[in-house]
């Protein structure tokens, strides 16, 4: 089976946030089966390994069945907090940006869920 | 309607009370909330305007000044807002008292009485300054474990202290309705306080058990609309459709007795309220989602439904709580060192190369001054400044330009300055490259401990005074 690479961004939205020395991104999944794809696939190993430059402490994901979101929470993360780090980013804002560039391996079966659009705009 | 007559409907539990958002940070614009009060039938008007170093920066400001310490935007506020208030009846709960909420209140009694608005009645909420009792509970054996870093020898930095304040709850907010305020003025209360306040009080919920679940959802909607446009597509994925975004909307909550509520919009406004803004807004800065601790309660935000009702109203219904924690979170802020930043332009060719040497002198400057800084940072805008080493740098062929940054934290103020004065030093004594303005003061640095205190040992208490009096 030929493995594809799906960016987080056609599957997801995504918003980040910080309280001390945390940074917190909401992954919302644009479907009930792509969440499920998520849950299984969207590692904290492989957060991790993405964010190695820039998280130094544990990574944890919690799931939010009821709407289709995991949620990251990534210790040490922001070099001492909003109010101390030399980040230009200074509250992890754009760690949500960041992390829509995260590839997550998708089968041949599988691209059929990737929408053309976000549900959202599709919408219109 | 007179007010009396306004004030005696008041008195029946309401079917729905209707929270609007006022401010969501320090700097949010008056106009959409005083729009939402004239036009969006709300009952209350929430302000949110601290984040977690505005405590500190306010208590420097008080320990100067003993007027100062509240947002001094809340005077314009209340000079703009009470003519509203008067003709429509709304309150205003604002958490912009800061560390002086005593102060903030004379202020806004004085602007009363000069606008003849004698029966203005405004609450003050103090409490949440607990500084004073850091020594006394370390003395009975409380430990102020540091939550992000586990540390718990407090006396490491404990001169070093400008401010602790506990995050408290509606507590003081439900008691100053309870006396009639039209106007409180809270400090450190957390952002959704705010809302689960005026919800108890017109609701008439208390923190007993039946009440937990109700609690709990309306810690979850003070949540979802606390940032105010932040819900409406503000900050947003939804960027491409959300329409006329420079007319952005602040949310509107309509809150039933059974804690369910609809988010929504004022008509006409710009911004989008629909499912995505809503999850969007529910995900931001929770940790565990099924224990989110709130000094009211501990909301489950895994077990609510949301629905997406069309035309910017969403339901939000199905909320969860446990009773509320024995520990307050408490905020500790320290003077932790100096820091100085600049930033030059460097153009091409070669710019990665140029960035590198830059780099490489203002290593050898700080070297030469003996200046060993506690954290010292580069950053290529254009290259790596928000993505710092997730991408590989590109080849020099595709980096037409970059700004060159350079930021330092050090321990005294005479070395942040002068590695502030290193900073021109970097083009003269290097590569051709272009400062960009004179780089901003060096300014001081507080740190933030975030622990916990026994709920017992924060005295909460609220003043609530008429303007006439």
């Amino acid at each position: 089976m030929t493995t594809h690479s799906v960016p987080l961004h056609r599957i997801a939205i995504t918003r980040s946030g910080d309280k001390g020395d945390i940074a917190n991104i909401g992954v919302i999944a644009f479907s009930a089966d792509l969440y499920l794809l998520l849950k299984e696939r969207l590692t904290p190993a492989r957060v991790k390994q993405y964010f190695k430059s820039m998280v130094r402490g544990d990574i944890v994901i919690h799931p939010m069945d009821n709407i289709g979101a995991l949620q990251i929470v990534m210790s040490q993360a922001l070099d001492g907090g909003a109010t101390r780090t030399l980040r230009f980013d200074q509250t992890g804002k754009s760690m949500s940006v960041l992390i829509q560039s995260l590839e997550i391996p998708f089968g041949d079966n599988e691209m059929a869920l990737v929408p053309p659009r976000p549900p959202f705009e599709l919408a219109e | 309607m007179e007010r009396a007559e306004r004030d005696k409907e008041r008195y029946k539990t309401p079917q729905k009370v209707r929270l609007g958002a006022g401010a969501g940070y320090w700097g949010g614009e008056l106009e959409a909330a005083i729009k939402l009060a004239k036009e969006g039938a709300v009952d209350y008007l929430c302000f949110d305007q601290l984040a977690e170093l505005t405590m500190s920066l306010l208590e420097r400001q008080r320990l100067k000044n003993p007027e100062h310490g509240y947002i001094p935007d809340i005077v314009t506020h209340v000079e703009q807002l009470l003519p509203v208030m008067r003709e429509t009846g709304v309150k205003v709960i604002t958490n912009g008292g800061g560390t002086n909420c005593a102060a903030a209140m004379d202020k806004a009694l004085a602007i009363a009485g000069r606008q003849g608005y004698g029966d203005l009645t405004v609450g003050a909420i103090s409490g949440d300054n607990v500084t004073a009792k850091l020594d006394e509970l370390t003395r009975q054996g409380w430990k102020f474990t540091n939550l992000d870093t586990g540390e718990d020898d407090l006396g490491a930095i404990r001169d070093s202290i400008v401010s602790a304040h506990a995050y408290i709850g509606a507590d003081g907010i439900v008691e100053a309705l309870r006396q009639d305020a039209d106007l409180v003025i809270a400090g450190r209360v957390s952002d959704n306080a705010l809302y689960v306040g005026p919800l108890m009080h017109e609701f008439g919920w208390s923190f007993e058990p039946p009440y937990v679940d109700r609690i709990g959802a309306a810690i979850a909607l003070g949540h979802v609309v606390e940032c105010a446009e932040l819900v409406c597509g503000g900050m947003s994925n939804l960027w491409r459709i959300s329409p006329e975004p420079w007319n952005i909307g602040y949310p509107i909550a309509e809150v039933s007795a059974d804690g369910s509520a609809i988010v929504t919009k004022l008509p006409g406004t710009g911004g989008i309220v629909n499912e995505w803004t809503v999850k969007e807004h529910l995900v931001y800065e929770v940790h565990d989602p099924s224990r989110y601790v709130m000094p009211d309660g501990i909301a489950d935000l895994t077990a609510l439904r949301i629905e997406d009702l069309g035309k910017d109203r969403v339901r939000i219904s199905g909320g969860r709580g446990l009773p509320r924690p024995d520990t307050f979170k408490v905020q500790i802020g320290y003077r932790d060192g100096f820091a100085a930043e600049a930033i030059y332009l460097i153009g091409c060719p070669n710019v990665i190369e140029k960035a590198a040497k830059a780099e490489e002198i203002y290593r050898g400057l700080l070297a030469r001054s003996r200046i060993v800084p506690l954290d010292l940072r580069f950053d290529r805008i254009g290259v790596d400044a928000i993505s710092g080493g997730v991408f590989d740098d590109p080849p020099e062929s595709q980096v037409r330009e970059c700004g060159f940054r350079i930021a330092l934290r050090t321990r005294t103020r005479e070395e942040a300055m002068i590695a502030r004065a290193h900073f021109l030093r970097v083009t003269l004594y290097g590569p051709v490259g272009l400062g960009w303005g004179a780089p901003a003061a060096v300014r001081p640095v507080i740190s933030l401990w975030p622990t916990l205190i026994p709920r017992d040992a924060v005295d909460i208490s609220v003043a609530v005074r008429k303007a006439s009096a």
